[in-house]
């Protein structure tokens, strides 16, 4: 994950000093040249050999005159082209349009029209995009830290974590990693069968829960998803058990039915975490689903599965704004040790901002 | 579905066809919102680059007039086709065939089969199931339980780990079924140990045909995903998932007409009714708002039961319509999927449709499976002549009472009655009657298009 974007994001910073480099010498004559055609890549192309043509017959004086101020100044139109750029970069990884347009109107508003010295430049772009994803993404907590906090506070009550998300998208790996990963913490947990709808999906857990040596609360297919999660919490109150992971069935944001049975659960349990599960290989559709989900239940943190399918990881940057909510983890494979705590600067750091 | 990429096409289509001049103004402005609505719907960028600058170029021609526009217009339509694919590609099955699953983690492959079990056996085929994805944990129950409930025998191996050693063990029992659908492990198509292994179980099989499930919202990865499928797995076709979302599903439709991949389903919802064959013309005018009469047709079929449409046909005839008629037509419409998912075929349904929140179309589908409460409650005479319930009104109440239902929702459904009796009569008059048991014709459909739809926007 987000190989791709990292990669990408170099070569257009590399494209952006090359340009200054080059504007340095740049007559302004060129600013006047007929408006060129949109297809981005061979706007730049044609700026640089454009660029490159009006070096040979450029003016001395000129050259001089630029050298001494050392500043360039952005024109609409330069802007545009940088921005568009950014945008096919950004919009091919995945990252939502509606998450592009906020990072592209942040530059436009920061350089537009304003003298920047030809040193600052390619720096100042990089800043902005590094200020706007660290906007973007909200800091993570500490899982299991929150869990060993809430438990010195409130020692007989389990901490309750409800796990939503859309058909498929890992709800049941993800809880499973979880559950070992509270285990290695020394938190005792159980599980609880809440999807009830799809076929052989208590057994799924089961087997999980088998493999890690804990119990599932279950009910037959068809139960009322609220009551088995119901016993789970009453079960971990008796045993003194620290959380409860409730497993729902996946749903679409788009059946008002499914949405109000999961409002269900979440008032029948009160959990203490609402934990939303996506895929990192989702397109734009992402924004939709997360706005969809947090608006019915208010989600409180989620994890990006499937993360090790993609490079590209524009996902994470379009769920993150549209919730406003932290990503804790992402999901990185088929053993219960895949699961990366998110990291804010690790990523930026990553993506070579 | 694709709401967004059929009103944005709508829009742009509109925008010429209302204009008075087509200039460079006008055409840039279209360019940029299909622009936006095609990368919304997660197509590949370059594609819609291309496409944009395509319109662009046509917006130059020297046509005035008239011409021009119609010619923009049919333009667009045409390269949109081409985006999505132009020919209906069907899936071609002999007397024996083995068809082997594959796909990323969780995009509905055991589901899909299930579904498509339940299609092809419908259809007169001999299916079974056998399930060879020994990673998930209870991915062999999965199956079974999807077998049980559409009642198709499966072929598992619960303990087995290895999945050429379950398919020699279970060989010779699949092979006296036409149709053996093939469920395999979730795999990324960059991930080199599960991908030796579907080589290898494709070797010893050797499936008639290899399908690749995909998931509609899937992003800009949906190219890669394909040809790297296409590359290592030879997969000569597609079924895209989750189409009920609000996905767009740009990126898996048009990575698959550009990779030659043909879609041959597409998944419409959770239950095991909700598959769908794909045709690429159908489809764009449905999500124009146009309709598509022949997937409704289609769905008619396969949910009606003949004998028991050629019963009700023959009793309205007579005059005997009775309400366990009505329920269980109704019932029929349920089996095509509810009508949310049918509202979308229907032509000229598509404006009102939009007007009709989802919310109650979900009741409609509650309000018929009272309606079955109500008809349990029902002395055999009232449910032969519900016109007895009209002239005394207090036998309404005592039904209400013994079903636990209220006084409107009987009537309700003495109103659906009188619809379907209404409906069955005015089909006798038409000339071009058709068969109830072929489907509802052309006109009936229009006409319980305009009734159902009337009967929403009054409650608006």
């Amino acid at each position: 994950m987000f190989k791709k974007l990292k990669e990408k994001l170099q070569g257009f910073f590399k494209e952006n000093e090359e340009y200054v480099k080059q504007s340095v010498k740049e007559p302004t004559k060129i600013e006047k040249k007929p408006e060129e055609e949109q297809i981005k890549e061979q706007i730049l192309k044609q700026t640089i050999e454009k660029v490159q043509e009006a070096e040979k017959k450029q003016d001395g004086l000129f050259k001089g005159m630029k050298k001494k101020f050392g500043l360039i100044k952005i024109n609409q139109k330069k802007l545009n082209e940088i921005t568009e750029k950014l945008e096919v970069l950004l919009l091919e990884n995945n990252v939502a349009l509606e998450v592009s347009d906020e990072i592209k109107e942040k530059i436009k508003q920061e350089i537009q029209d304003k003298e920047i010295s030809k040193r600052e430049f390619s720096e100042k772009i990089r800043e902005i995009i590094k200020q706007t994803i660290k906007e973007i993404l909200v800091e993570p907590f500490d899982l299991i830290e929150k869990i060993k906090q809430y438990k010195n506070q409130n020692p007989d009550k389990p901490f309750i974590i409800v796990f939503f998300g859309i058909n498929g998208s890992g709800k049941t790996t993800t809880i499973a990693k979880i559950a070992a990963l509270l285990q290695k913490n020394n938190l005792s947990c159980t599980l609880a069968a809440s999807d009830t709808f799809r076929a052989a999906s208590i057994e799924q857990l089961e087997k999980h829960a088998k493999n890690l040596n804990l119990r599932t609360i279950k009910h037959d297919y068809g139960a009322d998803p609220a009551a088995v999660a119901f016993d789970a919490i009453k079960h971990a109150q008796a045993h003194k058990l620290d959380v409860v992971l409730i497993d729902t069935a996946g749903r679409m944001h788009t059946k008002g039915d499914l949405l109000r049975e999961m409002e269900k659960i979440v008032r029948v349990t009160k959990p203490n975490l609402k934990i939303f599960v996506g895929e990192s290989i989702t397109g734009n559709d992402a924004t939709e689903q997360a706005k969809k989900f947090n608006e019915s239940i208010e989600i409180d943190a989620i994890i990006l599965s499937k993360a090790d399918i993609d490079e590209k990881g524009g996902t994470a940057l379009s769920v993150g704004q549209i919730t406003n909510k932290p990503i804790i983890y992402l999901g990185t494979g088929q053993n219960y040790t895949d699961l990366e705590p998110f990291n804010k600067e690790k990523l930026i750091e990553r993506l070579g901002l | 579905m694709l709401k967004g990429l059929g009103s944005a096409l709508k829009k742009a289509t509109d925008k010429i066809a209302g204009a008075i001049f087509i200039d460079q103004k006008l055409i840039d402005s279209v360019a940029t919102d299909l622009q936006r609505a095609l990368i919304q719907a997660d197509i590949d960028i370059k594609l819609v680059s291309e496409l944009t600058n395509k319109i662009r170029e046509a917006g130059k021609s020297k046509i005035k007039g008239i011409e021009k526009k119609e010619q923009l217009i049919k333009f667009l339509h045409d390269e949109i086709q081409a985006l999505i694919g132009k020919e209906k590609q069907e899936l071609k099955l002999s007397k024996k065939d083995k068809i082997l699953f594959i796909g990323l983690y969780g995009t509905g492959k055991t589901t899909t089969i299930a579904k498509l079990a339940k299609y092809y056996k419908k259809r007169g085929k001999g299916v079974a199931l056998l399930g060879l994805d020994v990673h998930r944990p209870a991915a062999p129950e999965q199956l079974e339980q999807l077998g049980k409930q559409i009642e198709v025998p499966v072929f598992i191996d619960k303990q087995e780990k290895d999945p050429i050693k379950i398919y020699e063990k279970l060989k010779t029992q699949i092979e006296k079924y036409d149709l053996v659908l093939i469920d395999s492990a979730g795999r990324a198509a960059l991930e080199k140990s599960l991908i030796t292994e579907i080589k290898n179980i494709s070797k010893t099989i050797k499936p008639t045909h290899t399908l690749l499930v995909l998931a509609a919202d899937i992003g800009q990865t949906a190219k890669k995903q394909i040809q790297t499928f296409k590359e290592s797995c030879n997969i000569n076709g597609v079924i895209i998932t989750r189409m009920d979302s609000s996905a767009k599903a740009g990126g898996a439709l048009t990575a698959c007409a550009e990779t030659k991949a043909p879609i041959y389903f597409i998944g419409t919802g959770e239950h095991m009714q909700d598959i769908e064959t794909f045709n690429p013309k159908n489809f764009i005018s449905r999500i124009l708002g146009i309709g598509d009469l022949e997937t409704l047709i289609e769905k008619v079929k396969s949910a009606t039961d003949e004998k028991k449409q050629k019963q009700i046909q023959k009793r309205a005839e007579k005059g005997e319509l009775s309400l366990l008629d009505v329920v269980e037509q109704s019932k029929s419409l349920g089996n095509m999927g509810g009508l949310d998912k049918i509202k979308s075929l229907i032509p000229g349904f598509g404006a009102i449709g939009n007007k009709i929140p989802e919310r109650i179309l979900d009741d409609q589908e509650k309000k018929v499976k009272k309606w079955e409460h109500i008809v349990k409650s029902m002395t055999p005479e009232e449910i032969k002549t519900p016109e007895l319930l009209e002239k005394q009104t207090s036998r309404i109440s005592r039904i209400a009472k013994g079903s636990g239902t209220t006084t409107t929702e009987i009537r309700s459904l003495l109103k659906q009655y009188k619809i379907l009796k209404d409906l069955v009569k005015s089909g006798k008059n038409m000339s071009d009657m058709a068969d109830l048991s072929q489907g509802l014709s052309q006109k009936q459909i229009m006409k319980l298009a305009k009734k159902f739809g009337k009967k929403k926007m009054m409650r608006f």
